[in-house]
């Protein structure tokens, strides 16, 4: 069961992936959690969240993007350039951010040199960065006019009640993800971060109803483990920059000081968004759970409502330090960890900030060395949890 | 920050310097002659300015009127909103509201002092805002960051969408200083009517946000005034842009910033009127003669800067194309996109019209116009048109006879850098050779203006074109 999850969640072109295309099956990627997955479901279309792992070389991105770019849509860029994308019946690119937007036009103007790469279908999704009013009637919109594209270019037909089945398989994979974040929660951890990172992400990379049955699995067996007696690891939790890339996840485990037991990360738990209301119209219901909570700081304004979402996953999982990451250029996330480390501190909770340059195991040993360094003050003072205790106590 | 800096607030020390700067050309000659004696650091931007004639002298003190408004807004009992350079700042003037413009202060403040704002840059830097973001806005947003400015009573912006860099900047000046905030947001498209009710709808949420901050309802009279006079304006920057394209073009290459920089101060205001028709009258004269604006008289080339300026201390970019004998035809911020712009001819369907018989169509009009301004228009998308900011930059290449093309931003411009290079495949293609400048426009310590010059040199020469 971990074997196929794995396969999903580290590689581009998957087994999964593979057999859905010998039976004729049709691929769409998107670049952005804001898109919902539930409408090409519904299609009969595979969603596959764009990725960038697998990267070797820059030189086709570098050719397109300028220097100044977050290396995600670079990688993104690069690996569509060797034809490693080129299985998708089609793209949908969003304004998650300026160089995300940008791969939009650099991804089109490779294809003029490089035939092939760009697919067929090539589809830009526009998200706007309010949540309410006029921007969730845009957003809206953009749904119907995605059905409707879809429904042109693949001859579907995508019903209401296609709709309401979809949501209601996705949102079954929303509640198991939800319980198995409860497990990492307890007290005893008894799922790696690097595993569960794994899992949510290999949702976003294989057909949804062999992914829920795999998750119902693994929930099942997961509540049935024995656990240890006690657990002496820092409770970790990492923030920030998209991260597809379970290396980050492993560095920070893998000295067996720490478990991360929490991400805030747009892969990941987050990707999965909302519940979505299984009544009433479902694209109104869509639109809601898409955009309904500001969980990006590509939604201005809303610094405190995301501060207080990671309070409270900091309560809920009971984190002893947060790690904030942001891939260089990315300004967005960059200075919210800003603001964030300056509010948790104040408040006893150990931060620390890192900046990196996307890609596997890019810069490993400079990461590795500040991680130690974080590790070693959590463990030269009580943790916040046994802080806690010891008042409780008094 | 070193502790010098703190002794006074930014905007303070500018306006300090630019109402003395504003009232040089109320002595003689003799006494301004002598007077450059004692100011050698502020004398290579004085200089030029001054040398403008009218125009220049106007300039200097609108500007010095802009920074004086600041400092004393809260005397007056005004209220002080932080935005940007792309957002018009009519609708504040008609609620009594004082905008900084970070850009605007983030320019004057690079070009006149030595030190640039470097301190101002590494404090945002400190207090955890990355140093990856936009020096257009870091370099004047650390002071107020560091409660060296005016106290903030607003933050309005309205880049997200546009540019993800500047709206950071803006919430997290809101988020770091706890002040009120409001977002316009542009969807990634510009002429179709969806966008338009999208615009209007946004914009009315503003104005209901600028209502409650201030306590003050918005004056439609004080606003049909503004937009009536930006009528006038947009109308004299077209006469302009038509004698810019005379060869040789009589305007000067200073010409260019005071054109954006005047709008993005005082659109809409008698001070703007003024310096644009200044700079006419001054421009047709040598339009009348047939001679060049360049100060040597010969014009050997056309520039067009597709993107912003270099704002190296003392104008040296400025001077260095005027000596050099290079015209400059102006980029995206110095274009109004008024709908009866003659460039607009051939990108139909895509500028706005100011129309002020009504409350709504008031109102309708300065949200059109705000989803126009320079950037938020032309680096947007906008996906309606794929390839607008080229056709668009096309279109006023053919129009001024633009002999070549040249790039400058931030490398915290993560929208440009994101589509520079097709873009500029592209001009390449069309036949026009494109240089990329690798600097920072508000911050020398990413290349100094040596390199940057020596870089410029190499373009025209190797590219056979001085």
């Amino acid at each position: 069961m971990m074997e196929v999850l794995y396969d999903a969640a580290t590689r581009i072109r998957s087994d999964r992936v593979n057999t859905w295309k010998e039976n004729g099956g049709r691929v769409v990627g998107y670049t952005c959690s804001y898109v919902p997955s539930e409408v090409f479901h519904a299609s009969g279309i595979l969603p596959y969240r764009i990725r960038g792992i697998e990267t070797e070389s820059m030189e086709i991105a570098d050719a397109y993007f300028g220097p100044y770019i977050c290396t995600f849509p670079k990688c993104v860029l690069q690996l569509a350039g060797k034809g490693k994308y080129n299985f998708l019946d089609g793209a949908i690119i969003t304004p998650g951010c300026d160089s995300m937007r940008r791969l939009d036009e650099c991804w089109r103007k490779a294809g003029d040199t490089i035939p092939g790469i760009v697919p067929p279908f090539f589809y830009y999704f526009d998200v706007p960065h309010k949540s309410t009013g006029h921007g969730s009637r845009w957003f809206r919109q953009e749904i119907v006019n995605l059905i409707a594209a879809l429904e042109q270019q693949f001859g579907v037909k995508v019903t209401d009640e296609k709709l309401h089945d979809s949501i209601r398989l996705y949102n079954k994979g929303r509640a198991l993800l939800k319980e198995l974040e409860d497990l990492r929660a307890k007290d005893v951890v008894t799922i790696s971060g690097t595993d569960a990172f794994a899992v949510a992400m290999a949702g976003t990379a294989m057909p949804r109803d062999e992914y829920t049955k795999h998750l119902e699995n693994l929930v099942d067996e997961l509540k049935k483990k024995k656990s240890k007696s006690k657990d002496t690891r820092k409770r970790i939790m990492i923030i920030g920059s998209i991260s597809d890339d379970l290396s980050l996840v492993q560095l920070v485990e893998e000295s067996g000081q720490a478990v991360v037991v929490a991400e805030n990360l747009c892969f990941g738990v987050r990707d999965e968004g909302n519940v979505v209301d299984e009544s009433g119209d479902p694209v109104d219901a869509l639109g809601k759970a898409y955009l309904g909570e500001s969980t990006c700081p590509r939604m201005y304004g809303k610094y405190k409502e995301r501060l207080a979402t990671l309070k409270s996953i900091i309560e809920r999982s009971r984190v002893d330090a947060v790690v904030m990451q942001n891939i260089r250029f990315c300004d967005l996330h960059g200075s919210e960890n800003g603001l964030f480390e300056r509010d948790l501190e104040k408040e006893g909770i150990p931060c620390i900030r890192l900046e990196r340059e996307y890609g596997p195991l890019v810069e490993t040993g400079r990461l590795r060395m500040r991680i130690d360094a974080f590790f070693e003050r959590l463990y030269s003072h009580p943790s916040r949890q046994e802080t806690v205790h010891d008042m409780e106590a008094v | 920050m070193r502790p010098e800096i703190k002794e006074y607030n930014m905007d303070w020390m500018l306006s300090s310097i630019m109402m003395a700067a504003s009232k040089t050309a109320d002595g003689s000659e003799k006494e301004y002659l002598r007077l450059l004696e004692y100011i050698p650091y502020f004398s290579g931007i004085l200089d030029p300015i001054k040398k403008e004639g009218k125009p220049g002298i106007t300039f200097l003190k609108m500007f010095s009127d802009y920074l004086e408004n600041i400092v004393t807004a809260h005397d007056k009992g005004k209220k002080v909103a932080m935005t940007t350079f792309c957002f018009s700042p009519s609708i504040l003037y008609s609620l009594g509201i004082v905008p900084v413009t970070l850009e605007v202060l983030s320019t004057f403040a690079a070009l006149m002092w030595k030190r640039g704002t470097a301190d101002y840059l590494d404090f945002c830097t400190e207090l955890g805002f990355t140093e990856t973001a936009c020096s257009a806005q870091r370099g004047s947003l650390g002071a107020y960051l560091a409660g060296l400015g005016a106290k903030i009573d607003m933050v309005v912006c309205d880049t997200p969408g546009v540019c993800d860099t500047n709206a950071n900047a803006f919430t997290f000046a809101a988020s770091y200083l706890d002040k009120p905030y409001y977002q316009l947001n542009y969807p990634q498209t510009l002429t179709d009517g969806r966008t338009s009710t999208y615009h209007l709808d946004d914009y009315r949420g503003m104005i209901e946000f600028l209502e409650k901050t201030t306590g003050k309802k918005l004056d439609l009279d004080h606003l049909r005034g503004i937009l009536e006079e930006i009528k006038i304006q947009d109308q004299l920057v077209a006469d302009l842009d038509d004698m810019h394209r005379l060869i040789p073009t009589p305007l000067p290459v200073l010409y260019n910033l005071f054109i954006y920089a005047g709008r993005f101060m005082f659109a809409g205001y008698p001070q703007y009127t003024k310096l644009l028709t200044e700079m006419i009258e001054a421009s047709n004269e040598r339009a009348k003669a047939g001679e060049s604006g360049l100060r040597s008289g010969k014009e050997k080339l056309r520039a067009f800067m597709c993107y912003i300026d270099h704002y190296s201390m003392d104008l040296k970019f400025f001077d260095w194309m005027d000596r050099k004998g290079i015209a400059h035809l102006g980029g995206i911020l110095s274009r109004t996109f008024r709908d009866n712009s003659s460039y607009l001819a051939q990108l139909p369907g895509s500028g706005y019209a100011i129309d002020t018989t009504s409350f709504e169509s008031l109102i309708n009009s300065v949200a059109q116009m705000n989803a126009r301004m320079p950037m938020i228009r032309s680096i947007r998308g906008p996906y309606d048109r794929p390839g607008m900011a080229l056709d668009e930059t096309l279109a006023l290449l053919k129009m001024f006879n633009a002999d070549c093309v040249i790039y400058n931003g931030t490398p915290g411009c993560r929208n440009t850098w994101g589509f520079l290079k097709p873009f500029s495949m592209e001009l390449e293609k069309y036949g026009y050779p494109t240089h990329i400048m690798n600097t920072d426009a508000f911050d020398e310590r990413v290349e100094s203006w040596e390199v940057s010059q020596e870089r410029l040199n190499e373009f025209f020469k190797i590219r056979g074109l001085l």
